[in-house]
């Protein structure tokens, strides 16, 4: 890391102060050396998590693919990221409609409303919908599960589909309608294109928070549905083994093509733009 | 846009939130099952005068506060380097700093397992070179936690400082620069500065983000170092008292708010004068 | 008299309590170029836009051709819009935007194509028909905009503010294009400006809007010479205010003030002494500020354009005592109140 900083400053990204630059790889190797030492035990032979690995194999992959645990917490996962982004999406779009195109008192106040998912510590979240919706009025976990997670995910989809919006010229809807477009129609041919940018990152990063996510989750699991990121934690609790390196290894490299999917389509640095603020 | 039609468009949503937020967590803060708001007062009462529950808390601000001062010293100087530069490895390596934002945080975490455990990288390390005999505990501690939340947000408070400092003109560095200043204090009399308000938000994510991990704090400071969101998940689910899980999630949410608040009241002072 | 293309009857339009339009009576007459003109906040948007159908009037009613719409949805309006910003849909072709219109209107896929085509070709950019708009330069922009309009056949082209996002010479080409359109389709056109040079040179009909009202309205020849009150004087150039001592008010052009010698006869119906302040040099001409007393006694800042090369006499310097003189004919005399907002008859 070090040696790509020092020879990028030839390169005019200069590292203009010793403190600076110093600060600047410390801050890198803190954020990646540890996601390099989960890929380089994923590949021991040996059966204990130790660096150096003892030889190399592929045999923890193997065993993580065959460990039903993971395999249905996996399918679980995935079910309960697409559904709540779908949701979120299809409820949240038209709020930021509402939002930024109808003519409504309170606009900051409504948005502040749909934002406010993000402000509650979500253990906090997932701590009230175990108690209220799973165990007050028997809830089953998966569709408390879904409605945690498109509750959580709505302030992506109204703030980031928002930016796209804000970013289109409100006289293009105008401008179809005048040429014959009925409301619907106007909406299909133009805005609909015009969110496309935000309904894509709010879809992915909808889906991977939802993917990832450990404190909301954490209280509604039961044996039925279980996520994959709580299965993983659970089972280092249990022991310790490199499966879950390389199990880790596996989410990492499906997140690496999500990103890449993510740079090809909008830009991979314009998805966060949206997030904050 | 009529009002009627506008009305229909957020309908759903706002049952959506309802249902799946707003009314569990009030129901939550305020009528736990089987337990009165008064008796969740009690509960917070005793814990604010019972020492270790106050340890919980303390350990809770204390590791908040140092993950957020590291944060900052680290991710400011990145984020300005990043955004300044014209070379192609700036994109590069701004992706490497966003890039982490997409992976689960147990992958993220159990990094540190490998460096920092038993059989870890740094013991080997250091019992390879004779300078200790046995490898000393790493994990279970609060640099351990500390360690694991800055890795965890440090690429928040880059791209929140990033996108506060793209937004100064680049030719007001080079006029302080013109008018006699050198780097480091055109660093420090412009940038920053000028930067503030961002540095400020990206402290408040940091902050509230390492209050309220879980999976940090649970992989890597276990039950010796327990924080507020493990307590939470032990009475939740361990003790299953709700009186005091209501009592620890109040106190935890108020900590967040509270520090919301304050910066936002920074942020308005700032932006005023 | 045919039926006007467009009518507006005691429209008004209030935002809560501040009145944008203020129940104005409109006539366009069809196959014309009208011109909303004034200044901005005078209305003139809002009517565009209560014409279009993009905002209900608060009273009044709107005809088209004869028929009542003022509740008919844009979309039923078929009439032409094309937006200051231009609009274009940024997704699409400039040929697919120019079909957008035949598209909505169910027209078969060939048939559009063809329509698109004309349309290109009638704001010469039929070659450009494969690129995006974010590809063309601003003042394509606008004719792909046109055409767009132009491509729905419809029954009035609206234009709002079309040439202020252009630089000062393609503002001037465009001012000549939009006028040889008009005349190769015959189409009737309602045009908003800002910029009276604009109104007087494209304009059949020009409208004078202030707070909401008409001021005043008719033929650019017959309305630039005789402006109603100050107003409209002011809008139109006018810079020189005078009392003639008869109790008239007139307002005369700077180019029509001779600058001459104090021994020059008073003859004409201005005739004033007054003292040089400050000389330009404008290149053809020279900007001449003068400080004079007008009939009734009160003083009173001139501007007069001189020519060197047609004047008689010295070139005036800063100090000069020099005689103001102006013909009866280019007085514009002004009504001395400002007149309520007047029922456009005459128009058509």
């Amino acid at each position: 890391m070090s040696q790509v900083l020092s020879q990028a400053g030839k390169r005019s990204l200069r590292l203009r102060h010793p403190v600076a630059g110093t600060l600047a790889v410390a801050g890198y190797v803190v954020m990646i050396v540890p996601i390099l030492f989960v890929v380089a035990t994923s590949f021991t032979a040996g059966s204990t998590l130790r660096f150096p690995p003892d030889g190399f194999s592929l045999r923890w992959f193997a065993e993580a693919a065959a460990y039903t645990p993971f395999v249905e917490a996996l399918v679980s996962s995935l079910q309960l990221a697409v559904l709540a982004t779908g949701l979120a999406l299809l409820l949240g779009v038209p709020v930021t409609l509402a939002i930024h195109r109808g003519r409504i008192p309170g606009k900051e106040l409504l948005e502040g409303l749909f934002l406010s998912p993000l402000v509650v510590p979500e253990l906090v979240v997932g701590l009230a919908l175990y108690q209220q919706l799973m165990i007050g009025l028997g809830l089953n976990n998966f569709s408390t599960l879904l409605l945690g997670h498109t509750a959580l995910l709505l302030p992506y989809a109204v703030r980031v589909t928002g930016a796209s919006l804000a970013l289109a010229d409100p006289a293009l809807e105008e401008a179809a309608r005048g040429l014959g477009a009925s409301p619907l129609r106007a909406f299909v041919t133009v805005t609909l294109p015009m969110l496309r940018p935000g309904l894509i990152s709010a879809g992915l990063l909808g889906f991977v928070t939802s993917f990832n996510n450990v404190p909301l989750s954490l209280l509604l699991q039961t044996r039925d549905f279980r996520t994959l990121p709580v299965t993983m934690l659970d089972y280092v609790q249990q022991s310790y083994d490199p499966m879950v390196a390389a199990a880790s290894t596996i989410v990492l490299a499906a997140t690496v093509v999500v990103a890449v999917v993510a740079e090809r389509t909008v830009g991979f640095a314009k998805i966060f733009g949206g997030i904050n603020r | 846009m009529r009002a009627r039609s506008t009305s229909l468009l957020l309908l759903p949503g706002l049952a959506f939130l309802l249902v799946g937020f707003l009314l569990p967590a009030a129901a939550m803060l305020f009528a736990p099952p089987g337990v009165t708001f008064l008796q969740v007062l009690e509960r917070m009462g005793a814990m604010l005068t019972d020492p270790y529950d106050l340890g919980i808390m303390w350990r809770t601000v204390r590791i908040g506060l140092v993950v957020t001062a590291l944060c900052v010293v680290l991710g400011f100087p990145i984020a300005s380097l990043l955004a300044r530069s014209q070379s192609r490895w700036a994109g590069v390596l701004l992706a490497l700093a966003i890039f982490p934002l997409l992976l689960s945080n147990v992958v993220r975490t159990f990094g540190w397992l490998v460096i920092l455990g038993s059989n870890g990288v740094i013991g080997q390390i250091l019992t390879g070179l004779g300078v200790v005999d046995d490898a000393p505990q790493l994990l279970y501690t609060e640099v351990a936690i500390v360690l694991g939340l800055v890795q965890l947000f440090l690429p928040l408070a880059i791209i929140t400082c990033y996108s506060a400092v793209a937004q100064v003109d680049p030719g007001l560095d080079e006029a302080a620069r013109g008018l006699g200043a050198s780097r480091t204090r055109a660093f420090w009399t412009v940038l920053v500065p000028l930067s503030l308000p961002g540095i400020v938000v990206a402290a408040t994510l940091v902050f509230a983000g390492s209050v309220t991990a879980y999976t940090t704090p649970y992989l890597l400071g276990g039950s010796s170092q327990r924080m507020l969101s493990t307590q939470l998940f032990s009475y939740a689910s361990v003790t299953v008292d709700w009186a005091a899980a209501s009592a620890t999630a109040i106190v935890m949410t108020v900590l967040v708010f509270l520090v919301s608040g304050l910066s936002s009241l920074v942020g308005r002072k700032g932006a005023t004068s | 008299m045919t039926t006007p293309a467009a009518e507006l009857i005691g429209v008004s339009q209030r935002f809560g309590s501040f009145t944008a339009v203020d129940a104005i009576d409109l006539q366009i007459p069809r196959g014309r170029l009208t011109t909303l003109l004034g200044p901005s906040g005078c209305g003139k948007t809002t009517t565009l836009r209560m014409l279009a159908g993009y905002s209900a009037p608060t009273s009044g009613r709107i005809l088209i051709e004869g028929d009542d719409a003022t509740r008919t949805p844009p979309e039923k309006r078929n009439l032409g819009m094309v937006f200051q910003s231009y609009a274009l849909f940024p997704h699409l072709t400039v040929a697919d935007n120019v079909a957008y219109g035949p598209k909505m209107r169910r027209v078969p896929a060939p048939e559009r194509r063809l329509r698109a085509n004309e349309a290109l070709e009638l704001v010469g950019l039929a070659h450009l028909a494969d690129r995006k708009p974010k590809q063309l330069s601003g003042g394509q922009q606008q004719r792909v905009a046109l055409a767009r309009a132009i491509a729905i056949r419809p029954r009035l082209l609206l234009l709002d503010e079309p040439l202020s996002n252009l630089d000062a010479r393609l503002r001037v080409q465009m001012r000549a294009e939009i006028r040889r359109i008009q005349s190769e389709t015959g189409l009737t056109i309602v045009l908003v400006t800002h910029d009276q040079d604009e109104a007087l040179e494209m304009s059949d009909e020009m409208v004078l809007m202030r707070s909401g009202k008409i001021v005043q309205s008719g033929a650019p020849r017959d309305v630039f010479p005789a402006p109603a009150d100050r107003f409209v004087a002011e809008f139109l150039g006018y810079e020189n205010f005078l009392a003639l001592g008869d109790g008239r008010q007139a307002a005369v052009r700077p180019e029509h003030l001779r600058v001459v010698p104090l021994d020059t006869p008073a003859d004409g119906a201005v005739a004033l002494d007054a003292v040089v302040r400050d000389v330009a040099y404008r290149g053809v001409d020279l900007l001449v500020t003068l400080d004079a007393t007008d009939a009734t006694g009160a003083a009173v800042r001139l501007l007069a354009d001189h020519r060197a090369d047609t004047a008689t006499g010295p070139t005036p310097s800063a100090g000069d005592r020099v005689r103001i003189l102006a013909p009866e004919a280019r007085l514009a005399l002004l009504d001395p109140t400002p007149i309520p907002a007047t029922p456009t008859e005459g128009i058509s």
